[in-house]
């Protein structure tokens, strides 16, 4: 099903946003339909695409631009990925281009670092970013650090992408949000997409980028389509690393997210929007660097904040966008205290209810932000 | 002509010869060489007994004969990586002493402006310096895959001790390496020490030379720099023939931590 656009997208003219009973929420919402069945056909809306085909065409344009970018991973080639995201690029692209690795992280990571140091740009994927911590001493310390310990001598411009966060049922093993851990570090540049538009943007960005950077996906949101922008299809799209979008525009809450959470603010602002409440999600699109303007600007306009990850609670995403609201002038204009919607603090579990209740759902934000606004239960 | 010390082989039909050519200005500029980076590993081992230098130096003392016999061989377009023992190297990819001893020191005149220190020196074709033990190895591979990928012909030194010849990277690289053909020289420092530890209590094999399996190797007693040129000067034949990695095992001894 196709996910309504933000009303950036959306062309609303200036007397329907003003009028003072409607949030553009509910604007677009009446003109979409439920879920999305009768879409308003605008000449701005080029077609559909689905996060998966955003990300392989990213990585096709992008190979056939430059000779030295190249693709190496587990079942990337051969079988066209493990999630099919690299679906079709070793038959056009060759055995030179995209490349097969044995399960060794460790040592096909410091590799693909190697050839950055040495003028290639590659592409490493991780199947899921669980298994970059057999790699992490290269994330790290061989390619994070290194533009600066050589004081700007030895560039390593790698990108590492892959799934993040949990699945459905892949249990504790296989369902880490990596966000705060590679946020922590200097020398390395994170992103985290939501939808196609983020997902070929942000990942042409990253691969045009000199520095390391680590594109944090979402297995879950592979299979969701979402309408793109003409401007999206170009080959030269980029979404600039460093810079948060307001999805939806509002007064009253700031509901800050990354990643497949941002759909779930959307969902819950639909919903808030019934009553009147106008929530402005804020997609973060990069979690390093920040966008501490963003943030602060959006806080200081709504005076109420609520975070969403996947991330366990302790020294995650919200804990640090909490930390930069109180060190910034948006601590005078708040009106609560924020909140932080994590992940459970527990391995992830097994049983479907067990993992529904380990993470953050529409109706938890919900409840969190009537509460913030001091609104009765319904 | 002067003889080479013995070689001992790994999956390889013949060696390096046993005997080679020296030229009086040859022999002059390997001797000035080892004395330099001697002289400039004594230096630093003073600084570091004054406080100048902080944190850790770890000193090439009684292995000259490695870099400097590999350098006869290789020219500046071979890349080399190494661990953090790599001082000696440093001065040999081209790096003046005073680079290194400011860099050392912390100053901003320093090879790496103060940022880096005794483990993170660098310079064209030189890929450091690299502080995690094993790193440098897939590292190394990764280098050789971009020389390849380029077709350039060139070949990657990758050196590492004997202490990280027992870490899992070094195999995972080692199958990358031989599985692609990749033109990367693989050489063992061996200095009979892996940090405070002797090699006979660390691992179950100790002819590091063979520990590439499928990889052919090559033994080289590294006190003698024209036995190591040779065995360089062979290694680098065989990578540039496409015939794939090697490895080399070099033996020699370091007089300090």
């Amino acid at each position: 099903y196709l996910i309504p656009l933000s009303s950036s997208h959306y062309p609303v003219n200036q007397t329907t946003m003003h009028r003072p009973s409607l949030s553009a929420c509910q604007l677009i919402l009446r003109s979409f339909g439920r879920s999305g069945g009768n879409i308003v056909a605008s000449r701005r809306f080029a077609s559909s695409m689905n996060v998966r085909d955003a990300l392989n065409s990213a990585m096709r344009e992008e190979i056939e631009r430059d000779p030295n970018v190249f693709l190496m991973g587990e079942e990337v080639a051969q079988y066209e990925g493990a999630y099919k995201v690299s679906k079709g690029l070793w038959k056009l692209m060759g055995d030179k281009r995209v490349i097969d690795t044995p399960i060794t992280e460790m040592g096909f990571a410091g590799l693909a670092v190697g050839a950055a140091m040495a003028g290639l740009r590659p592409i490493c994927e991780f199947m899921t970013f669980n298994f970059s911590m057999q790699a992490i001493d290269h994330v790290i310390n061989s390619a994070a650090k290194t533009y600066y310990m050589s004081a700007g001598d030895v560039k390593v411009p790698i990108v590492f992408r892959g799934p993040n966060g949990a699945a459905a049922g892949v249990a504790a093993q296989h369902s880490q949000d990596f966000a705060s851990w590679y946020s922590h570090c200097p020398g390395l540049k994170v992103v985290s997409p939501w939808n196609s538009e983020d997902a070929r943007g942000l990942l042409k960005a990253a691969i045009r980028d000199n520095d390391p950077v680590v594109c944090l996906e979402n297995e879950m949101m592979y299979g969701v389509s979402f309408e793109v922008s003409p401007e999206c299809e170009s080959k030269d799209f980029l979404i600039p690393i460093g810079k948060a979008k307001i999805e939806i525009p509002g007064n009253h809450i700031s509901l800050i997210s990354y990643g497949k959470f941002v759909g779930l603010c959307v969902e819950a602002a639909a919903e808030l929007a019934k009553e009147g409440i106008q929530c402005e999600v804020l997609n973060l699109r990069t979690l390093r660097p920040l966008d501490e303007e963003a943030i602060v600007k959006s806080v200081m306009k709504t005076h109420h904040v609520v975070t969403v990850e996947s991330c366990w609670p302790q020294c995650g995403m919200g804990a640090e966008i909490a930390a930069r609201i109180m060190e910034s002038q948006a601590f005078d204009y708040l009106d609560a205290p924020l909140t932080r919607m994590t992940g459970a603090d527990v391995p992830m579990p097994y049983a479907q209810a067990l993992e529904a209740a380990a993470l953050p759902q529409v109706a938890d934000i919900v409840r969190v932000v009537r509460r913030t606004l001091n609104r009765a239960a319904k | 002509m002067l003889s080479t010390r013995p070689y001992k082989l790994h999956k390889l039909e013949s060696g390096p010869a046993s005997e080679a050519q020296v030229t009086s200005d040859e022999a002059r500029k390997y001797y000035r060489d080892m004395a330099t980076v001697r002289r400039m590993e004594t230096a630093a081992g003073n600084l570091y007994k004054e406080k100048a230098i902080r944190g850790f130096c770890h000193l090439y003392s009684g292995q000259e004969a490695c870099c400097v016999g590999m350098e006869a061989v290789l020219d500046r377009n071979d890349p080399v990586i190494t661990a953090y023992r790599a001082h000696g190297w440093t001065y040999t990819r081209g790096v003046p002493v005073k680079a290194v001893l400011s860099e050392l020191t912390g100053r901003a005149s320093g090879c790496a402006k103060g940022k880096g220190g005794s483990m993170h020196m660098y310079n064209h074709n030189f890929y450091g310096g690299n502080g995690i033990v094993g790193a440098q190895v897939p590292l190394g591979a990764g280098i050789a895959f971009a020389q390849k990928y380029r077709e350039d012909k060139r070949v990657c030194v990758t050196l590492y001790g004997d202490g990280a010849a027992n870490q899992g990277q070094v195999f995972e690289a080692f199958n990358m390496a031989k599985l692609w053909d990749l033109p990367c020289i693989f050489v063992c420092e061996n200095n009979k020490y892996g940090m405070g530890t002797a090699v006979e209590r660390a691992a179950a094999s100790t002819a590091y030379y063979t520990r590439g399996d499928y990889i052919p190797g090559l033994w080289v007693d590294a006190m003698d720099v024209i036995t190591v040129r040779e065995a360089t000067r062979f290694a680098k034949d065989w990578c540039l023939s496409g015939k794939g990695p090697i490895l080399l095992e070099m033996e020699t001894y370091r007089f300090s931590y």
